[in-house]
């Protein structure tokens, strides 16, 4: 028994009781797998994305405090929340930068997560919530959006509440629209009416405040408990065959003390960024004159590329084919024989490879078309608008991707390296379209190398 | 049919029906009944209105046009994702996704599924400007006051 093996073993009644006595520990088993514990496994995300999310609910609490949701007296009190509560600039910096490190974080815990193999076994289900978690994240993104009632909310959310609507375009050209039209019923659930005003600000705060934390704490916790329930979390197969406690650690003092440190690390972090980096505020809403360009936040402008397309096949129907693909994941690939390896070995690592650069070029020949010689309206005027939603780069794209990995699927006959493929290039997609989003679009939404060639307004 | 069985079939369609009834009637709750028809608007006059110039009434979001016979009026909300377009020099362009439009509210360029709408322009006793965005009207359709 080497040393560290038998410091393992000592004390372990008294070990285990701490966690079997507190309610809080429970969140870890007594004992703990070893390859769990390996940082380059999981990189700590999951409990990152747990981290932030407190500090959003208690920073979040005392800014509803000060805060109120009416649409002529929010942005005084986002004013106020900034220049007279004391400390009030730092707790809304917080809120800010926490979120954005969520949207980030959890991304890269869903690659972790998928790359690893992790939705396979028995892992199901924990992977949906997962999803539902993804989606949870960036409404709650969304709804805050608004609240502050500046600019930037209110254009943000007019287009965000329009593409729930664009359904239109599809029942417009069917023209059954007059009788049937989920685009207007999803927007008035969402909006309250026909355009953003009080009866938006109401919803949305109301959804920020009370709907979306509350979902996202339940299933977060039905996520944690599900990794207990699914015997920890994933490793290779080579650890199948072990029985009771080998090569499993008690988690009491180790591993709880360093999650702290983990805890005070984030804080940290985010207390950084709130010193150095203000969260914008522009001036009051206008629903005269909108920003130019008008920019969603930075997460959505993947999509708002792609809506700039076409609405209803740039922000409905590839988005949601894509996210039919993730909850469709464990239930298609059923190969348990790959959990727990990064990209599922050497043939895994260059399908990837090759995805990553096939999509590189792929969006970017398209855009580069699209950009210098226009799309199918300057070249056909008067096309039928059925041309101009279902062929853009987006909806081509996305076609490409499900081939490719449909004749992957049958060349390799496996589903693992097919939803290899797919997931990577949606992926790789999204992230090419965000990042011409943010720093390569300006007035108009037209294609500028820099912001600094913008034209003066 | 048992008594026992004959009971636990009505329990369970009771208590079915109600929670049916009680979680749509709730459900129902979330979707405002909202008034359909758009009101009118009235405006200045219309010497209010340079000739042959485009007139932008930002508390109604739309644009006003009098040429030397009549006046039009023309929605300023782009069809694509509802932001507020702007006069370019040969029609409208909106700043949000570049959908270009021509002076009769056509699409040109980008992704805007359809064409502006026009209004129904009539005047008043007094000489006031009536817009209807209620009734669509064809770009040529001018309000020609006497």
């Amino acid at each position: 028994m080497s040393e560290e093996q038998s410091h393992n073993q000592q004390n372990v009644p008294a070990r285990a009781g701490k966690i079997t006595r507190n309610f809080f520990l429970h969140i870890h088993a007594t004992r703990v797998h070893v390859h769990s514990m390996k940082p380059t496994y999981t990189f700590g995300l999951g409990m990152i994305l747990g981290f932030l999310f407190l500090i959003m609910v208690f920073t979040g609490v005392i800014l509803m405090i000060y805060y109120t949701p009416s649409v002529e007296t929010a942005y005084r009190s986002v004013k106020d929340i900034v220049n007279v509560v004391p400390g009030g600039r730092i707790i809304r910096n917080m809120h800010r930068w926490a979120s954005q490190g969520m949207v980030i974080v959890v991304f890269l815990h869903m690659l972790r997560v998928f790359y690893t193999g992790s939705y396979l076994g028995n892992r199901s289900l924990n992977w949906v919530i997962g999803v539902v978690l993804l989606i949870l994240i960036l409404l709650s993104n969304f709804s805050g959006y608004l609240l502050p009632w500046d600019q930037l909310a209110y254009w943000a959310v007019t287009i965000g509440s329009n593409i729930a609507a664009s359904a239109r375009e599809l029942t417009d050209l069917l023209g059954i629209t007059s009788f049937f039209d989920p685009g207007g019923f999803l927007k008035k659930l969402l909006i309250g009416g026909e355009v953003v005003g009080q009866p938006a600000l109401s919803r949305f705060f109301a959804l920020h405040v009370i709907f979306l934390p509350l979902s996202t704490l339940i299933l977060l916790g039905i996520h944690f408990w599900r990794i207990r329930k699914d015997g920890g979390l994933s490793r290779p197969a080579k650890y199948a065959g072990e029985r009771g406690t080998e090569n499993k650690w008690l988690a009491w003092p180790v591993l709880m003390w360093t999650e702290l440190g983990i805890l005070v690390l984030v804080v940290l972090v985010v207390l950084f960024f709130a010193l150095v980096a203000d969260a914008p505020l522009l001036e009051q809403a206008n629903p005269s004159y909108p920003e130019n360009p008008a920019k969603s936040p930075w997460y959505f402008l993947g999509i708002q590329e792609m809506v700039s397309y076409s609405a209803f096949a740039g922000g409905m129907v590839v988005p949601l084919l894509y996210l039919v693909f993730l909850f469709s994941i464990p239930y298609k690939d059923r190969e348990d024989g790959y959990v727990g390896v990064w990209f599922s070995g050497r043939t895994g690592i260059r399908l990837v490879l090759w995805s990553v650069s096939a999509t590189f070029l792929l969006v970017l020949t398209q855009l580069f078309v699209m950009i210098r010689f226009g799309w199918l309206r300057d070249w056909f005027p008067g096309i039928s608008q059925w041309f101009v939603m279902l062929i853009n780069p987006a909806t081509i794209t996305a076609a490409m991707f499900i081939a490719a990995s449909e004749i992957v699927r049958r060349r390799l006959d496996s589903t693992r390296m097919a939803s290899l493929v797919l997931f990577t290039c949606a992926f790789v997609a999204l992230v090419v379209f965000t990042v011409v989003g943010i720093w390569f679009r300006g007035p108009n939404w037209e294609f500028y190398w820099s912001a600094s060639q913008w034209p003066l307004q | 049919m048992q008594r026992r069985n004959f009971i636990r079939q009505t329990a369970i369609t009771l208590v079915s029906v109600t929670g049916m009834v009680a979680v749509v009637s709730y459900l129902r709750q979330f979707f405002p009944r909202l008034a359909g028809q758009k009101r009118r608007i009235t405006i200045g006059d219309s010497a209010q209105f340079p000739v042959d110039t485009y007139t932008y009434v930002e508390e109604h979001n739309l644009f006003v046009y009098r040429d030397h016979e009549g006046i039009r009026a023309v929605s300023a909300v782009c069809t694509h994702l509802g932001c507020i377009i702007e006069k370019s020099t040969d029609g409208f362009e909106c700043p949000c996704h570049g959908s270009c439009y021509n002076t009769k509210g056509e699409v040109l360029s980008g992704p805007a599924p359809r064409d502006l709408s026009w209004y129904r322009v009539s005047g008043q006793a007094g000489g006031k400007i009536v817009i209807d965005p209620g009734t669509v009207v064809g770009p040529e359709d001018k309000y020609i006051s006497s």
